[in-house]
């Protein structure tokens, strides 16, 4: 039990009234910026991100993690009161959340969404604190052939498995590879891609993308559809909460389910949406009341809330062992390691223990004092949507172009954030994947560096993605995932009379 | 109004622009092999012959499918709404190189408030210059971090 201790002693790190308190401030500005329409989680802690460069880098990942947290509540929170949902991968709450709140049955329905939620990523937290040790010294092992390998392996899976347009995922990817390759080259120093403009000789940085794209391109979607805040009042009493715990244990099949799904979702890099879709449609196909579901069935919020939050988690794990994100926001918190002047990935578990255990400590503490807060504070917060959006838009407008000039102090990246945002809106308008790009803008310098250190070992053969059996099958399952819709096709073909593959159904 | 198939169209245009743009660009540093590796220009072409593919995929697969895709993307209300919105940011960013974001953006909420929101004057001036000194507090004094200033903080000597 060599992790055990290891959380222990990460426990003696991040508990301080300091720690526990910017967990709080972290959940309440998450929960803020999950209910605000046009900001979400990786917008948040984009904004977050350059005001925590001068901190102490724990606490600074306390911070931007439980905003994480408190995001994620905020989202599903609009999900059940407005049938809004604060954030893509709560949109599948709103299939019987909303109906459940219409019914009047609206604290039952925040409760269980809080619980389950809470239980989702509590499932997350521990394969992070089982797994995390393990995994870091699988990668120890890891050279560049391998880094190159795992990298390809998170992109093809995008490709092949995102639901998105394959080709669409290889634009929006290969755009922020460039963006990613745009000012000084790690390697020989030449300034690539600048076209002569000197505002482009630092680079483009992600946070401007990311405020653009998900900050600007989110409002510009919603201004168009003319948003209606149309809600439903709640109040939540001690009661409530406690009558619906004690109810939690009947859908102990739809959480051990959800969590699982939501986990392999959260290591893959599927993400939380997709994982939520998925756990909703598995929850409906395997459900004796099939029929209720849509109408307001208790486990239809239960299914999507568990598997968001665990793979929102979980998806911290790759992050931290490999330097792989399993998602947009931890693609965010990664770069910020990265300008802390931590390296994620094998190394950080052996050069920086107490950050790694202390933050995973602080996700268990983190967690539980989200799901306190967040019962707490939900009508308080559930009132702010009800200023006119003629209001609240504009300052969020604001607060995303403030947030971009303090990313390095530069007037031209408040240009560049606009341009992201018409990015953005197409992207969106279009159905362009986002969270490709993101993670290629944040991986784009590994991801070359792995790709050309493996060149020069090989001296210009590609053979070495195959020389040795674990990057050979990495490779292998990566060239399999990104030709999975044509395969799959083949295989229905050659299989006739086969049921097709159990799709998650978007329901 | 603009089909969706036409958006799609212009969007792979535009992207298969950049992706030319990319590859174009890369050629300066070289993609060829030397003894100290690939050249610096290598793996952004790459990437760049990655967006055209993906530019020229997304096209066919639209122009085959040209038949779902014939319904407008928007319609004349939901253009009206997002240049409407659009706008005004655009007059904030560049009011912002000039008069700096705190007197910008206050006077981007008071304008959008007054002329859009339909509130009165007093009211909407009063949210904007509450929301700059807000903002002031909070980032300048509370986390030390600046921002872009103007000629008005420079008058009044807040620096």
């Amino acid at each position: 039990m060599e992790n055990f201790t290891s959380l222990m002693h990460g426990f003696g790190v991040a508990l301080s009234t300091y720690h526990i308190a910017l967990m709080m401030v972290g959940v309440l500005l998450g929960i803020l910026v999950g209910v605000l329409p046009g900001l979400g989680a990786p917008n948040g802690v984009s904004l977050l991100l350059p005001l925590t460069f001068t901190m102490d880098p724990v606490a600074a990942i306390i911070l931007l993690t439980s905003m994480y947290w408190g995001a994620l509540f905020g989202g599903s929170t609009t999900s059940i009161l407005f049938n809004i949902p604060g954030e893509p991968s709560s949109v599948a709450t709103t299939f019987d959340g909303y109906p459940m709140a219409k019914q009047g049955k609206a604290a039952e329905a925040l409760t269980l969404a809080f619980l389950s939620a809470g239980f989702g990523a509590l499932v997350g937290v521990i394969l992070i604190t089982v797994l995390s040790t393990w995994v870091a010294n699988f990668a120890l092992r890891f050279s560049s052939p391998e880094y190159f390998a795992v990298y390809f392996l998170a992109f093809a899976s995008f490709v092949g498995l995102g639901g998105a347009s394959p080709f669409k995922t290889l634009v929006a990817m290969g755009l922020g590879f460039a963006c990613a390759s745009v000012g000084m080259d790690t390697i020989s120093g030449a300034l690539r891609l600048t076209f002569g403009f000197n505002e482009l000789l630092a680079g483009v940085s992600f946070l401007i993308a990311v405020i653009g794209l998900f900050g600007i391109g989110e409002l510009m979607l919603t201004m168009e559809e003319g948003l209606r805040f149309e809600g439903i009042r709640a109040r939540i009493s001690p009661r409530d909460v406690f009558a619906t715990m004690a109810r939690m244990p009947r859908y102990w099949v739809a959480l051990l389910r959800s969590s699982a799904i939501g986990c392999w979702m959260g290591i893959t890099p599927g993400g939380p949406t997709a994982a939520s879709f998925m756990s909703y449609g598995i929850a409906k196909r395997l459900s004796r009341r099939k029929e209720a579901f849509g109408q307001g069935e208790p486990e239809g919020v239960v299914a999507p809330e568990t598997a968001d939050h665990a793979a929102g988690s979980s998806a911290i794990l790759p992050m931290l062992a490999l330097g792989v994100p399993g998602s947009a926001t931890a693609a965010v918190m990664m770069g910020g390691l990265m300008i802390w002047g931590l390296n994620p990935g094998p190394m950080l578990f052996v050069e920086r223990p107490d950050f790694v255990w202390g933050l995973i400590a602080s996700m268990y503490l983190g967690n539980i004092v989200a799901v306190v807060v967040v019962l707490a504070t939900i009508p308080l917060f559930a009132s702010i949507l009800r200023i006119p959006f003629s209001i609240i838009g504009p300052l969020i407008v604001v607060v995303c172009f403030i947030g971009a000039y303090t990313v390095a102090g530069r007037p031209f990246d408040l240009w560049l954030a606009l341009v992201f945002g018409f990015a953005g809106y197409m992207f969106k308008k279009l159905d362009y994947p986002i969270a490709p790009l993101v993670l290629a803008m944040v991986l784009g310098d590994k991801a070359e560096d792995a790709f050309r250190q493996s060149m020069i070992m090989s001296k210009g053969s590609f053979s070495i993605f195959w020389s040795n059996a674990l990057v050979g099958s990495l490779v292998t399952l990566g060239l399999v995932l990104m030709f999975w819709p044509l395969i799959g096709a083949a295989l229905r073909r050659v299989l006739p009379g086969r049921s097709p593959a159990a799709a998650p159904g978007r329901s | 109004m603009v089909s969706r198939w036409q958006a799609e169209l212009a969007a792979a245009a535009i992207t298969a622009g950049l992706g030319l743009t990319v590859m174009i660009g890369s050629l300066e540093y070289g993609v060829a092999w030397r003894a100290a590796g690939p050249q610096a220009g290598t793996f952004p072409f790459l990437m760049g012959l990655l967006v055209l593919i993906g530019s020229a995929g997304t096209a066919v697969q639209a122009t085959l499918a040209r038949r779902d895709l014939a319904m407008p993307v928007l319609d004349r209300e939901q253009a009206r709404r997002v240049v409407s919105f659009v706008g005004p940011i655009v007059l904030f960013v560049a009011g912002s190189l000039w008069l700096g974001l705190y007197v910008s953006g206050a006077l981007y909420l008071t304008l959008v408030m007054w002329l859009q929101g339909g509130y009165r004057p007093l009211v909407s001036l009063a949210t904007g210059i509450a929301s700059a000194v807000f903002f002031y507090l909070v980032l300048e004094l509370a986390f030390q971090v600046p921002l872009l200033k103007g000629p008005l903080e420079a008058a009044i000597g807040l620096y």
